[in-house]
C-alpha cells in the first residue's frame, strides 16, 4: 500500500521528472504503474526508491524591481525573482542534485524571453547542452550566457519577437544568463549529468527512481546556500528530506 | 532600426552616450572620426554579426548574425560611420595590414618594433653578422597625415670583431593624397641622420633625404601595396643615391582581427653611386602576419628576405616586426 501511495504522489506531485537509464521505460501513467505493480507478483528485491521534500529558508523575497525601461512591454514594476520564498518560507527555483546518480537533463534547453523576464527562470541542463533562445517581446533583448567565473560563452540580440537562436554551450558548468538591454534579468541553466530536481512554487521537489543506498544531496540556490545532506533510500520506498537555507544572501 | 535597437546603448547621435546605460563599459563614441573611420568596414560589419567577443571586444555587445541579413548589417555599418559629420577623413577600407619592408599608405598610431638578423658567409672569409633593432613610433596629426620617430640599434660581428650602437635616426612625415574606396595614394618624406657611428658601419656619415611614395589597394581578396623611394644622400661620398622600390601582395586566411596574414613582397634598389657603375639588388620576401589579441592591436610578422641577385656579396636576412596600436583596445575592457 506504501508503494501504491508512494507512486500516486509521484505522478501527481512531481515537478521535475528525471529518468533514470538503469531503470526499464515504463509508460509515465500513474495508473498504468499501479497495475504493473499489482499484477507483478512478488516484486524483486532492489526496487528503486525516490526523494521528495520541500525546500524553505528564513530568507525573505526581494523588493520588485522598478522598471524604466521600456515600460511599454515591460511594465512599470516586475517582481525580484532573485528569491521567490512564500509565507511559510517556502523556496521556489532551488536545485538539489543527488550525488552519485546519473540523470538526464534537457540537450536542448529553451529558454524565452518573455514580459523582459528569462522563462523558466532556472533549469536544469545536460553538459554542453544546446540552448534555444527566443523572445515574445517586441524590444530589444539579448541572451548573454557567462559560465559563473564570468566567461563570456556566447551573447546573441533578439531584436524581434520569434527569431529562435540556437547556441552551443560549449563548457560544462553552470550557466548565468543576462540581457544587455534589461540589466535586471537573469536566468540560470544549472548544467548536470546526476540526478537533480528544481523546487516549485510550494518549494517541493522530487526526485523518483532512485536505486536503493546513502547518498549525498547538494543545493544549490542563485542567491542563497545550504549545507548537502545525507538521505538514505530504501527499496521501494519514498524518502521525505526537508532542506533548509541560510537565510543571508551570497 | 538604429533608434529601436542600436541607440539603447549607442545613443541615438551614436555617441555612445545615454541617461540609462544597461551596460557597465561604455561604448564607443563614434562621432570621434578617428574612431569611427580607422577600421575597414569588415571589422565593423564583424562586430555587428558577432557581437564583441568576436572581435576581441566588451562580449556586453550581442551578435545580430542571427537576427540581421549581411545587406542589414552592411547598412548598420554605413549608417554608424555617418556619425562622423566631418570631411576628408581617410577610409578604414584602405587600412591594410603592414608589410614588412613596404611602407603602407594609411597613417597610424602604431608603435613598432623591427628586428633583423643577416648572415653572411663566403669561403676562405670569416662571416659577416648583423643585426639591426629599430623602434618606430607613429603618430597621426590632421586627418589624414602621421609623422614617425625611428631609433634603430645596430650590432655587427665581422672579421672576428663584435660591435654595437646606435644607428641612424630616422624622422618621417606622412600625408595621405588620395584615400578613396580601397585605394589610397600617400605621399611621405624620411630624413635619415647621421647618428650612426660610419666606422664601424653603424651608419652613412652623413644625412640623407627620401621622399616616396605609398599606395595600396585590394584586387579581390588580395591586398597590394607598393612603394617608390629615392635616396639623396648630401654627401654622396658617403651614400650613394638610390633609388628604392618595394612591392608587397598578400591576404587574410580569415575575417576574424587576428587573423594568419600571408603575403610576399619584392624589395629592390638601385644605387648610383659618385664613383663606380650603378648596382642593382633585388630580394623576395616571403611572410607571414598574425594578430595576437582579439582586437588585433598587437600583432607580429616575420619574413625571410631571399636575394635574387649578387648572391656572391649578401646573404639570407630575417626581418620581421611587432606592433602595437597604442589607441586601440588590447582586449575587451571589463
Amino acid at each position: 500500500m506504501g508503494r501504491l501511495l508512494a507512486l500516486g504522489i509521484l505522478g501527481t506531485i512531481t515537478r521535475e521528472k528525471i529518468a533514470v537509464p538503469k531503470v526499464p521505460k515504463v509508460p509515465w501513467v500513474p495508473m498504468g504503474l499501479v497495475l504493473t505493480a499489482l499484477f507483478s507478483g512478488t516484486v524483486a528485491e532492489a526496487q528503486p526508491g525516490s526523494i521528495t521534500g520541500t525546500i524553505t529558508t528564513s530568507a525573505k523575497g526581494v523588493a520588485p524591481i522598478r522598471v524604466t525601461i521600456d515600460q511599454k512591454v515591460c511594465g512599470d514594476q516586475l517582481p525580484d525573482e532573485a528569491i521567490i520564498v512564500d509565507a511559510q518560507g517556502r523556496l521556489a527555483n532551488a536545485v538539489v542534485i543527488l550525488t552519485g546518480v546519473k540523470g538526464q537533463h534537457a540537450a536542448g534547453p529553451m529558454v524565452m524571453n518573455e514580459n523582459c523576464r528569462f522563462a523558466p527562470r532556472v533549469q536544469l541542463i545536460a553538459p554542453k547542452a544546446n540552448l534555444k533562445t527566443s523572445s515574445k517581446d517586441p524590444v530589444l533583448h539579448t541572451t548573454n550566457a557567462q559560465l559563473e567565473n564570468g566567461r563570456t560563452l556566447f551573447n546573441v540580440a533578439l531584436p524581434r519577437p520569434g527569431l529562435t537562436i540556437t547556441r552551443a554551450i560549449s563548457s560544462s558548468g553552470n550557466v548565468r544568463l543576462s540581457c544587455n538591454t534589461h540589466p535586471w534579468m537573469r536566468g540560470w541553466m544549472v548544467a548536470t549529468s546526476e540526478a537533480a530536481a528544481v523546487s516549485g512554487a510550494d518549494g517541493r521537489f522530487t526526485i523518483d527512481n532512485v536505486p536503493p543506498g546513502s547518498y549525498e544531496l547538494r543545493v544549490w540556490h542563485e542567491a542563497l546556500k545550504g549545507a548537502p545532506q545525507k538521505v538514505m533510500v530504501t527499496s521501494g520506498k519514498v524518502t521525505e528530506v526537508n532542506v533548509r537555507l541560510a537565510g543571508g544572501r551570497d | 532600426m538604429w533608434g529601436a535597437w542600436c541607440a539603447r546603448c549607442h545613443a541615438d547621435d551614436g555617441s555612445g552616450k545615454v541617461n540609462e546605460p544597461t551596460v557597465t563599459v561604455e561604448p564607443m563614441d563614434f562621432t570621434d572620426c578617428q574612431v569611427t573611420s580607422a577600421e575597414p568596414d569588415a571589422d565593423w560589419e564583424r562586430a555587428v554579426a558577432k557581437g564583441g567577443p568576436g572581435v576581441g571586444l566588451s562580449p556586453e555587445m550581442p551578435g545580430f548574425e542571427d537576427s540581421l541579413t549581411p545587406e542589414q548589417i552592411t547598412a548598420f555599418v554605413a549608417h554608424m560611420r555617418g556619425f562622423c559629420k566631418e570631411t576628408g577623413w581617410p577610409s578604414g577600407n584602405t587600412n591594410f595590414p603592414r608589410p614588412i619592408l613596404t611602407e603602407k599608405a594609411f597613417p597610424e598610431n602604431e608603435l613598432v618594433i623591427l628586428p633583423a638578423v643577416s648572415h653572411f658567409s663566403e669561403e676562405a672569409a670569416p662571416g659577416i653578422t648583423e643585426g639591426t633593432f629599430k623602434v618606430v613610433y607613429e603618430r597621426r596629426f590632421g586627418k589624414r597625415s602621421m609623422f614617425e620617430i625611428g631609433v634603430p640599434l645596430v650590432t655587427t660581428d665581422a672579421f672576428l670583431t663584435r660591435t654595437g650602437g646606435l644607428g641612424d635616426f630616422e624622422v618621417a612625415i606622412k600625408h595621405a593624397l588620395y584615400a578613396a574606396g580601397t585605394r589610397i595614394v600617400s605621399l611621405g618624406a624620411e630624413v635619415v641622420l647621421p647618428s650612426g657611428d660610419r666606422f664601424k658601419d653603424h651608419g652613412n656619415g652623413t644625412p640623407i633625404f627620401e621622399p616616396y611614395l605609398s599606395a595600396g589597394m585590394t584586387a579581390r581578396d588580395w591586398y597590394v601595396q607598393t612603394q617608390l623611394k629615392v635616396e639623396f644622400p648630401v654627401d654622396r661620398l658617403r651614400a650613394s643615391r638610390a633609388g628604392v622600390y618595394n612591392a608587397y601582395v598578400g591576404r587574410d586566411t580569415s575575417a576574424a582581427p587576428n587573423t594568419w596574414t600571408i603575403g610576399v613582397e619584392v624589395n629592390g634598389e638601385i644605387a648610383f653611386p659618385l664613383q663606380g657603375i650603378t648596382r642593382h639588388v633585388v630580394a623576395v620576401t616571403p611572410q607571414v602576419r598574425k594578430g595576437l589579441t582579439g582586437t588585433g592591436a598587437l600583432a607580429a610578422s616575420v619574413g625571410m628576405m631571399v636575394p635574387l641577385n649578387k648572391r656572391e656579396s649578401q646573404g639570407v636576412r630575417w626581418v620581421g616586426y611587432l606592433l602595437w596600436e597604442y589607441l586601440e583596445p588590447l582586449r575587451a575592457r571589463k
